[in-house]
């Protein structure tokens, strides 16, 4: 206890050197949860897009299909599908699909693309592709051949709301059929990517074309949760096991590696934050002994032992380390809680560039909550790892000669 | 009955200075008996406080043995000295004698928490202490509160917190006033007279001398007089 006591008093021995290293600790602790918060909402807003516009938690295939999308693998009885996947509780909505690979033609050019056909009704619930368009509208009931197309997309093809485009694709007999179709709507995700690659069109046109009148390729499920998606998927799986079922995660694998890389770099920017900072940590200590090289020998002389002696300087350099931590979390948190309604726009430096990685140019931070065991862990282990060059330092002295000096 | 405190047998210490031995403490022979008020004196580098280093286990002979209570301190590891400074004798030094960041009677329990003393009989003891030294009223006080006699009074009572079988004090009266030395002399020889604690003092200061019972002279390292007084003054 009194060794508890020492060490607190012995941090505010020289104030302002004490509170450098604190405030150091706060902005580096500041700065690590920052980067942290910005990761984690930069995924949150990822997964969200890949989720709600583009492949829902979970679609149903048939096994081979998406090896060559071919026309003639749709779910077979899907009327009694839909049935059993509506008793399912978990499930919030669901919505068919016609896919084909297919070619894009227009005056200016080509470009392969993919074909969706949806149905509108459906689609408003399980996908927010109706609130992505920035020109144009959706499908309207009574005009034939309308046609979604991505902004990216659009651009590359100079085309516009109004243009006339051919699409081309193999119908279920391997013939090359084409239809044209006019664009009703442009829409804008988060990435890039996918926008030049998707076009939407009716399901039932896009039937027509592969000439498998009122079946389905793909069935999208909206789950109630994000994280039931697994045990959906495992409870889907004994039911339907001739057929493939994927969440997210395997549908975007690079999504969710890219959430683990993330996770882990931002304990690597914490730890060379915090090792940065363990320097100055090691360099005020080291000061701090050498200025009580003649007390610590009369301890020592007194009978204070070197495990003593150790947990002292330990304590102290943990107080200092400590210190910067609620001054660091709470002064992120203010500016988190901030910026997670305001937004951080990033438009400036390179929209383009991030809707090419998927991810939107605002940015909603979220505070990393889930992340402040392991940043207080981190914090320790700087405070132990700093503590010990000072610390064997101190123990090396020999009371006779500290207490000369 | 045994009643040895010290007992030293040639004991040297030599320091190589310019690669040329220089005997500090040269084969000296001292004898301590319990309830001793002895007094270490000479002149400036005669080797006195570096024989109380060598006698309070701070520092080791190069020569000889010493034995405290009948152990043999020069065989004993670096830890086992630690604690058995701890456990058996009490230090007083010159200056710089009290960690600054305690209070008075925080540094008096802090030897008695590193001998596990449990808080009760640490408060009881603290408090008879204070009493005896006379800063019953200086309890909650900082070094930096004090004046130089009271920092060495609870200097004086931390020693004697963990109850030694001696006190060594490495010129205790050297940065007091003549009031001051006085107080301090006297409540060391209460606890002489009345307590039977042995004290070895190295000392310049007349003060002290006059009121030591036994008084060795060191010069060059070597003990060249050792005199018991009979009659002393009160």
């Amino acid at each position: 206890m009194m060794i508890l006591i020492m060490a607190w008093r012995n941090i505010w021995r020289n104030k302002s050197r004490s509170m450098v290293i604190i405030l150091s600790v706060a902005l580096g602790l500041f700065a690590g949860i920052m980067v942290q918060a910005l990761y984690k909402g930069m995924m949150r807003d990822r997964i969200k897009s890949l989720i709600y516009t583009e492949v829902g938690h979970i679609q149903i295939h048939e096994k081979e299909f998406k090896k060559d999308f071919e026309p003639s693998l749709y779910l077979q009885h899907l009327p009694s599908l839909i049935q059993q996947i509506k008793r399912i509780p978990q499930v919030k909505a669901f919505a068919t699909r016609s896919i084909a690979q297919g070619m894009l033609a227009s005056t200016t050019g080509s470009s392969g693309i993919q074909m969706n056909g949806i149905n509108p009704e459906q689609e408003n619930v399980v996908s927010s592709l109706k609130n992505k368009l920035i020109a144009g509208s959706s499908f309207q009931s009574q005009k034939k051949n309308q046609l979604l197309i991505g902004k990216k997309l659009a651009k590359k093809m100079k085309l516009d709301v109004g243009n006339k485009i051919v699409l081309t694709c193999s119908d279920q007999e391997g013939n090359m059929v084409s239809s044209a179709f006019k664009i009703a709507g442009i829409f804008q995700s988060t990435n890039s990517m996918w926008d030049e690659r998707n076009v939407f069109i009716l399901q039932s046109n896009l039937n027509d074309m592969l000439g498998i009148p009122g079946e389905s390729h793909e069935i999208v499920l909206l789950l109630h949760q994000d994280e039931l998606a697994t045990p959906t998927q495992q409870i889907l799986q004994k039911q339907f096991k001739n057929l493939a079922i994927e969440t997210w995660k395997e549908l975007s694998p690079e999504t969710d590696l890219m959430v683990s890389a993330v996770d882990i770099t931002s304990y690597i920017i914490m730890g060379i934050i915090l090792f940065a900072l363990a320097f100055g940590i090691i360099n005020t200590m080291l000061m701090a002994i050498l200025e009580r090289t003649r007390e610590i020998g009369m301890m020592m002389a007194l009978g204070m032992n070197k495990v003593k002696l150790f947990f002292l300087v330990l304590l102290e350099t943990t107080f200092l380390t400590i210190g910067g931590v609620p001054i660091g979390y709470s002064s992120a948190w203010l500016l988190n809680t901030y910026l997670h309604k305001s937004g951080l726009n990033w438009k400036s430096m390179g929209e383009e560039m991030m809707r090419s990685f998927g991810f939107s140019s605002t940015i909603y931070p979220e505070f990393p909550t889930d992340k402040i065991a392991g940043t207080i862990t981190f914090v320790l282990i700087t405070a132990f790892i700093s503590c010990l060059y000072p610390a064997i330092k101190a123990l090396q002295l020999q009371p006779v000669e500290a207490l000369r000096k | 009955m045994d009643n040895t405190v010290i007992d030293a047998h040639n004991i040297s210490k030599i320091y190589n200075k310019d690669n040329i031995p220089v005997y500090a403490v040269n084969n000296v022979h001292l004898h301590v008996e319990k309830g001793e008020f002895t007094a270490l004196v000479g002149p400036s580098g005669s080797g006195k406080t570096t024989l109380l280093n060598l006698i309070g286990g701070l520092d080791l002979p190069d020569e000889g043995n010493i034995t405290i209570n009948g152990k043999d301190i020069t065989q004993m590891s670096p830890s086992e000295l630690i604690d058995f400074r701890l456990k058996n004798i009490g230090f007083v030094f010159q200056s710089f004698n009290l960690i600054p960041v305690l209070t008075a009677k925080e540094n008096v329990e802090f030897i008695m928490q590193l001998q596990g003393i449990e808080l009760k009989k640490r408060e009881q003891r603290i408090y008879a202490l204070f009493e005896q030294i006379g800063l019953s009223d200086k309890l909650d006080s900082r070094p930096s509160q004090l004046s130089g006699g009271q920092q060495q009074r609870v200097a004086v009572a931390r020693a004697l917190a963990s109850k030694p079988k001696f006190i060594l004090a490495d010129e205790p009266t050297a940065n007091l006033d003549t009031q001051s030395a006085n107080n301090l002399l006297d409540i060391m020889y209460k606890l002489n007279q009345e307590e039977h604690m042995t004290f070895l003092f190295s000392t310049h200061d007349q003060r002290v001398i006059d009121r030591a019972k036994r008084v060795i002279t060191l010069v060059d390292g070597r003990i060249v007089s050792d005199t018991a007084k009979q009659n002393l003054p009160a």
